[in-house]
């Protein structure tokens, strides 16, 4: 079949109910994009502009349907004072989160144009949306509150003062909405279109309790601001969240990308309510053979087409740094070749 | 002191950048979000956002736009820049999406009298190139048979065949004669990709008694047969539309001419005001898509009035209070032929320019269709006064009366790479203005404005101040 809509054409028509041409084709290719260009992972995560162009190269590449700027999920917590090591072949590592070296109220809300790697994102999204933005969507991955909450502390506290010191666990969730928020304020205004993570508040993390009480109230808080403006929110929680299916439609967002869940289960309980994006196993992607990925992404595209309001085919999680190219295109090809809507 | 809400509607007049709208519409009420909503649909309706909504969704430009600042310029930029959604929820919503082609501004007028039914003109998808900064459509065109020497409406075959800027329509009508040749060639590719065009001929208006003098006039400038057969054509319309709706109500079309009417007024008198005001109190790109909403109200007619009714309260309020969005001594200008590019009225205005008349080609879009006689002839009467299909002296006259009498200092006339109707007219443009300074800038592709147009621009303002 010949392809008759670009990315951003077929995008912005499955955000409106239309049934595009084909479904979107985006597996989570962010920082593998490196080595598509073969620079250093740490000149991807500290050069906006290395970045935009390793994820244009990837897109020239394998063809697929979205730029994905995307370091780690720490990026605005490091921004508020937490420490990370910044290895030369690997993605930045959490050393010292900024609450244990001072209190809750000392916390401000970073300025995206000087405060820690934002201006990192900034600089790559202005980049990609230059080059391709008529014809590709410009998603721009934000980790969620909570996630930069777990980000600015040491974790087993964290969730222990869930429990004993409950304001001082709102505090740092206020601060942490209002600081992404701000960066999401900068983001939009510079093309990107903010696609959520909260991998910290996935279950195989956190209860479904902890996430009802802690994560979700301010999921729907960065929602709702979105929401003011009209954007389609894509929400995406790594891992395992089969317990907590029932509770995703209430976040709000428009889009749900799935990880470690039954493909057919979440199209049971989602499916009338929100775009389900998803879910091809992230390990596989790396370690299968071309042929195999091929026929698995047939079947789970071919499901994945049934849902009622729209579906993008993808992996469950972002694609391991050094997955081998042919697998990537296995992928695609497989999805782009069952994955007609138009006759 | 003023009240937040008062504020965010009447701010001091101002353009300002995308950023600032952003800034701005945090500021808006949920409540006023929730108010405005087009097919009276509260679901999937609403359409008071800001310009970073479109710039993140592929319209490029709006980033180097500059916008006016008040709420009813929120409104309508919101409303216009939501379009594509809008036809699509109206094919979701089980209305009749229909097509019309190459008369500007009557046919809709028609269609409008049958109930759930939805005109647009597919050719206005030719600003979307320059709002997304693309030629996406444009080569796509190319691809499909329309050479890159052709007019920028091409893009509308594109947006045929993608079907990801409206929905296949129930019907097309395409009106062919004294139309837009190259826009001829496009619409009998459409016809080409599947598509039955209801086709209709529009007479050329020119002045033959000179030489037919059993012709009668009766005061029209024409052959009175030339509106006998627009009747002709138009019944032909209704009767299909008859046939698709199962309504046929005349009286419908009378109350169609009164809405019609309506918003022609309300727009003829924010002109009005704009043009005489001490300072310009909206900017030439928001005046423009508010004269081009004559077309068809943006597929929503009803709340479109509403809309311009704002626009209009805005544009009194301001001309009162001797606030504007220019410089007092920004030199008057006129606009002939529309700019294609939106980011070139930006550009004149930035560079001490003021857009005090304009010649869009859509004449009869803006004049009142009589109501007080047969609907039919009513219409093809307004047709009768386009601009597009008489004389070169004819549509410049008004122009050139502005410029004997000093209203206006120099016209700037925007000359479009393969339109027919620009290759062939702007020159002679040129030679019926001759008493006032003119400045012809062929439109480029999209984001193609270089620094000499620029600086061409800015040396004509210089020489005219």
């Amino acid at each position: 079949m010949t392809e008759l809509l670009t990315p951003r054409e077929r995008f912005n028509l499955l955000v409106i109910d239309e049934k595009p041409d084909r479904c979107n084709v985006l597996p989570l290719i962010t920082s593998h994009s490196a080595t598509v260009t073969g620079i250093t992972m740490r000149e991807y995560y500290t050069d906006g502009v290395a970045l935009a162009r390793s994820q244009i190269a990837a897109i020239e590449e394998y063809g697929h349907d979205a730029i994905s700027i995307f370091t780690e999920v720490g990026i605005i917590a490091e921004a508020m004072g937490s420490e990370f090591e910044y290895p030369e072949d690997d993605l930045p590592i959490l050393k010292t989160p900024a609450l244990d070296r001072v209190e809750v109220d000392k916390l401000a809300v970073p300025d995206p144009a000087r405060d820690g790697r934002l201006r990192v994102y900034l600089d790559a999204i202005r980049y990609a949306y230059d080059a391709l933005a008529d014809r590709y969507p410009i998603f721009a991955y934000i980790p969620a509150p909570f996630t930069t909450a777990m980000m600015l502390s040491n974790p087993d506290r964290f969730l222990a003062d869930t429990i004993r010191n409950p304001d001082r666990v709102k505090s740092v969730m206020e601060i942490s909405l209002e600081a992404t928020i701000r960066f999401v304020r900068d983001i939009i205004n510079t093309g990107g279109l903010p696609l959520i993570v909260d991998p910290l508040a996935s279950s195989s993390v956190i209860s479904p309790r902890m996430f009802r009480g802690l994560a979700l109230p301010y999921e729907q808080a960065l929602i709702k601001y979105l929401h003011r403006f009209d954007f389609d929110v894509i929400l995406h929680i790594c891992g395992d969240t089969t317990p907590i299916l029932d509770l995703l439609p209430d976040t709000g967002a428009d889009l749900i990308s799935l990880d470690k869940v039954e493909l057919i289960n979440a199209m049971g309980k989602l499916s009338k309510k929100m775009r389900i994006i998803g879910n091809y196993d992230t390990s596989a992607i790396m370690t299968n053979k071309p042929d195999e990925i091929s026929h698995r992404v047939k079947e789970m595209v071919k499901l994945g087409m049934t849902t009622e309001k729209g579906y993008i085919a993808s992996t469950g999680c972002e694609v391991p740094i050094r997955t081998p190219r042919e697998n990537l295109k296995a992928f695609i090809g497989a999805a782009k070749e069952v994955g007609w809507y138009w006759e | 002191m003023i009240k937040p809400v008062e504020y965010i509607k009447n701010p001091p007049p101002a353009k300002i950048t995308l950023e600032s709208w952003t800034e701005q519409f945090e500021k808006v009420p949920d409540e006023e979000i929730k108010r405005y909503t087009y097919y009276h649909n509260n679901d999937w309706g609403r359409y008071l956002f800001p310009p970073v909504l479109f710039m993140v969704y592929g319209a490029r430009e709006l980033k180097r736009l500059k916008l006016d600042n008040s709420f009813a310029a929120l409104r309508m930029w919101g409303f216009v820049f939501n379009e594509t959604e809008r036809l699509f929820r109206a094919g979701q919503s089980d209305k009749k999406v229909i097509a019309t082609m190459g008369d500007l501004g009557i046919i809709p007028i028609i269609i409008q009298s049958f109930p759930n039914c939805v005109p647009f003109y597919p050719e206005c998808i030719w600003w979307t190139p320059f709002f997304r900064e693309s030629t996406e459509l444009l080569d796509f065109a190319t691809k499909l048979g329309i050479p890159e020497a052709a007019c920028f409406s091409r893009a509308c075959l594109s947006a045929f065949h993608k079907r990801a800027y409206f929905p296949r329509p129930e019907m097309v009508i395409a009106s062919t004669g004294a139309s837009c040749d190259d826009y001829s060639c496009i619409m009998q590719q459409v016809e080409d990709l599947g598509y039955e065009p209801l086709w209709i001929e529009i007479p050329l208006r020119r002045e033959l008694q000179k030489y037919l003098s059993a012709d009668k006039y009766e005061n029209a400038g024409y052959p009175v047969r030339f509106e006998d057969y627009l009747i002709s054509e138009y019944k032909t319309v209704w009767n299909k539309m008859t046939a698709l709706t199962g309504i046929n109500n005349l009286n419908r079309l009378k109350d169609s001419i009164i809405k019609a009417n309506r918003l022609r007024g309300l727009v003829e008198e924010i002109k009005n005001i704009a043009g005489q005001a001490e300072i310009q109190p909206l900017p030439a790109l928001e005046m423009m898509t508010i004269e081009f909403g004559n077309l068809y109200g943006y597929a929503d007619m009803d709340e479109w009035i509403s809309i311009v009714e704002m626009l209009l309260d805005l544009v009194r309020e301001r001309a009162a209070k001797k606030v504007g969005v220019l410089d007092r001594d920004a030199v008057p200008v006129a606009w002939v032929t529309p700019s294609a590019d939106p980011y070139l009225l930006n550009l004149v205005e930035n560079l001490g320019g003021r857009v005090v008349a304009t010649e869009y080609v859509i004449n009869q879009a803006l004049v009142p269709v009589e109501e007080n006689i047969d609907p039919f002839r009513a219409l093809a009467r307004a047709f009768m006064k386009s601009s597009l299909n008489g004389s070169t002296s004819e549509r410049v006259k008004r122009i050139a009366g502005m410029a004997g009498s000093g209203q206006i200092k120099g016209v700037i006339i925007t000359n479009m790479l393969g339109a027919s109707h620009c290759a062939m007219e702007t020159r002679l443009i040129e030679k019926e203005l001759q008493s006032v300074p003119v400045l012809v800038i062929d439109v480029p592709a999209p984001f193609g404005i270089t620094e000499q147009i620029r600086t061409r621009i800015e040396a004509f303002m210089e020489t005219i101040r």
